[in-house]
């Protein structure tokens, strides 16, 4: 054979290995931020980062929350899942139960060093002795409200639950609903009642050695209150989701609601006024400490393949750099909120169009997410038993049971308890 | 004969083996998740044997969603027959745009659930809605109304929205059922003297029967599982008004993780509709040989 066939030949069979060598690792995340703005700007940064390192290719799949508790299980027991998975609290426990979760401690403590957590937000996912997800960004409840209504009818923006009943009732007039708040059997309600019930004292759910305690009485005061405050909401609060409440705020059908962010729809499809938009820290019983329910959403790592979990550190790293940092929080601007020190400072963050335009009410929301609580995953204790409870929307179901079947506080907070226990057995 | 039989079970073996494949295997699998403590896909199994059946049968949610979904059953099947079967006589005349008529009928029943669902979501909401307005303009209300605020107003008005999805496919099939009775019949009535109700009465609901017999099975089962509409409409509630079987499997499985529990369920609700198709069917069989 001629010398220059036998270069050939093998420079034909060793095609194959150049391009094994050179093929890249393809790493899948799936978040479940589905609106195709949200979509676009993940989009942008995974291009970004894909041309910044040519030898990974990070591919999005968005899914949807409600489908996702069913699905994330099923694909990962069929070895189909994704490399990295957007988490709420809740959730993660699910994931860790099939042995699908990897500790990302160490992982979280490096970037920890170099960004700074907020503390709250790393202490939803630490438990059994490891980090189960790296925290990403911060989802608030607030109570919007837009500031010419309330002084039009002479009502001060209410601190205390006296003056929060006081104000929706002087503002249900004329066809208008003074609160909206949602009374469905779902996640939605779960957040708005734990919102009110964290402002009354009802933030433990459980002991300190995970026995349930949601029965006591500043639990049943809360739903007491909340049953109040539901008398000045629309007829049909008893299905609504968050979508319902911002278009009945849109709309000026509510004069107030509670919300993570109202910000966009307002902007977009209401007056879109900046200086008239209200937003306030959540009314408390005694008009003291103001507390709120807060989501610290993370992604988990799910790869058991070294590279590919390496790639997928790089990532979420990139993510995490304050120049990209505020580029994806404001793929929702207003609504995700940053979970580092330098993140909540970052250009990026702050130098959106929408993010300056509403900057004194994103300032609010920043400043309440301080006091956020997530029940199931408060004073540092965690019990894998919230993930069934939040599942089944239990909070939810025994407002529910007071609002539409007519059962006294008191005995629904105690039923309450009861299915909490018989769903964590 | 027996060449003939034979023959026949060769042909049909292709299709039996495919459905042994998609329904028998994942039936098999439904009825071993049963027996075990499975609660979520891909966690541990232990044998249990019985207790999901006992526990199932003994608990008060299983047998108020097994009511509810009969009732759900009932009166989608009531709204349904009454709405089709009046469409249905109306298309069998011969009116100017007849043709047009049919095919724009079926309109509701091509549009996707979501689609159907955000749609009398907005329009019975209380904040921006139509109806709500038109009925307080009208007066026939005050203020306006949560349709889905109690447990029987929500389940109400969850079956005149299944129904109106639905009405226009079981019209189609009576007007089917209707071009089959022979001209000659009703002209022969006329020139007895017959008025419209007795034409109905004596010729076009003896002859229709069969056809209605075979869409009440149909309807039934179709009926018994729908699930789409309800969830993402109510998702169950207000207070567990709404959640039928299927709403309560799948808030067990997928809601509560427990899956072998949501598959002793399954098992439960296939016999009752196997054993109600079988008893429909002979049912049917018997009066058509009558």
């Amino acid at each position: 054979m001629k010398p220059i066939l036998k270069l050939a030949l093998a420079a034909t069979m060793m095609t194959p290995f150049a391009a094994y060598a050179q093929t890249p690792v393809e790493v899948t995340v799936w978040h479940m931020e589905q609106p195709p703005h949200r979509v676009a700007r993940v989009q942008e940064l995974i291009d970004a980062f894909n041309a910044a390192n040519p030898g990974i290719v990070v591919k999005q799949e968005p899914q949807n929350w409600g489908e996702i508790y069913a699905k994330a299980p099923a694909a990962l027991a069929a070895g189909q899942g994704p490399d990295m998975l957007f988490a709420i609290p809740d959730f993660a426990p699910i994931l860790k139960g099939i042995g699908a979760l990897t500790s990302v401690k160490d992982f979280v403590t490096e970037l920890d060093a170099k960004h700074d957590f907020v503390d709250s937000a790393v202490e939803a996912y630490s438990y059994d002795d490891g980090i189960w997800a790296v925290p990403l960004y911060n989802m608030t409840m607030n109570l919007w409200y837009r500031k010419s209504v309330l002084d039009k009818a002479g009502v001060k923006v209410p601190t205390t639950w006296e003056e929060w009943s006081a104000a929706a009732k002087t503002l249900s007039a004329d066809g208008v609903s003074g609160m909206g708040v949602p009374a469905n059997k779902q996640l939605y309600t779960d957040q708005t009642v734990y919102s009110v019930m964290t402002n009354g004292g009802a933030t433990e759910i459980y002991d300190a050695d995970g026995k349930l305690r949601f029965d006591n009485p500043e639990t049943v005061a809360s739903y007491e209150f909340y049953k109040d405050l539901l008398q000045y909401s629309p007829a049909d609060s008893t299905s609504w989701t968050w979508g319902e409440a911002e278009a009945c705020f849109s709309s000026r059908a509510c004069a107030m609601v509670m919300q993570f962010s109202v910000m966009s729809t307002y902007d977009t499809q209401a007056e879109g006024d900046a200086a008239d938009l209200g937003v306030a820290a959540i009314p408390s019983k005694d008009g003291k400490e103001h507390n709120t329910i807060a989501y610290a959403n993370a992604v988990m790592m799910l790869s058991k393949d070294a590279a590919k979990m390496e790639a997928s550190k790089k990532f979420v790293s990139f993510l995490l750099e304050p120049a990209n940092y505020g580029r994806f929080l404001n793929m929702e601007p207003g609504l995700f909120m940053p979970v580092t020190a330098d993140g909540a400072k970052a250009e990026s963050f702050w130098a959106d169009p929408m993010v300056q335009k509403y900057k004194s009410q994103i300032e609010t929301v920043v400043e309440n997410g301080k006091n956020g609580r997530l029940f199931g995953f408060t004073s540092g204790r965690t019990f894998p038993s919230i993930a069934a409870i939040s599942g089944q929307n239990i909070i939810a179901e025994t407002l529910q049971t007071i609002v539409v079947s007519g059962k006294p506080a008191a005995e629904a907070v105690a039923a309450g308890q009861a299915r909490m226990q018989e769903v964590s057995k | 004969m027996q060449q003939t039989r034979a023959l026949a079970l060769v042909l049909v073996a292709p299709a039996l083996l495919f459905l042994a494949a998609i329904l028998g295997w994942p039936l098999v699998q439904a009825v071993i998740l049963s027996l075990q403590d499975v609660r979520v896909i891909g966690g541990p199994a232990d044998y249990l044997g019985w207790d999901n059946y006992q526990r199932v049968l003994s608990s008060g949610a299983f047998w108020d969603s097994t009511r509810l979904s009969v009732i759900w059953v009932i009166g989608n099947a009531l709204l349904q027959t009454v709405l089709a079967l009046a469409v249905a006589l109306v298309l069998n005349e011969k009116f100017p745009g007849v043709r047009i008529a049919r095919s724009w009928i079926i309109l509701t029943w091509i549009v996707p659930t979501v689609v159907v669902v955000i749609i009398w979501r907005w329009l019975l909401s209380t904040s921006g809605g139509m109806i709500n307005p038109l009925l307080v303009q009208a007066g026939i209300v005050e203020r306006p109304v949560g349709f889905f605020s109690t447990p029987w107003t929500a389940f109400a008005t969850l079956i005149f929205i299944n129904s109106w999805r639905w009405f226009p496919f079981i019209a189609l099939m009576m007007l089917a059922g209707l071009n089959r009775i022979p001209d000659d019949l009703y002209e022969a009535a006329r020139i007895d003297g017959a008025n419209s109700w007795q034409r109905f009465k004596r010729i076009t609901w003896p002859l229709l029967a069969p056809t209605l017999g075979v869409l009440a099975v149909i309807g039934t089962l179709l009926s018994f599982n729908v699930f789409d509409i309800i969830w993402l409409l109510t998702s169950g509630g207000p207070a567990g008004g709404t959640r039928t079987l299927p709403v309560l499997i799948y808030e067990t499985a997928f809601k509560g993780y427990r899956l072998s529990e949501a598959a002793t369920m399954s098992v439960l609700a296939t016999l009752m509709l196997m054993a109600f198709a079988i008893v429909a069917t002979r049912t049917l069989d018997r009066s058509d040989r009558q």
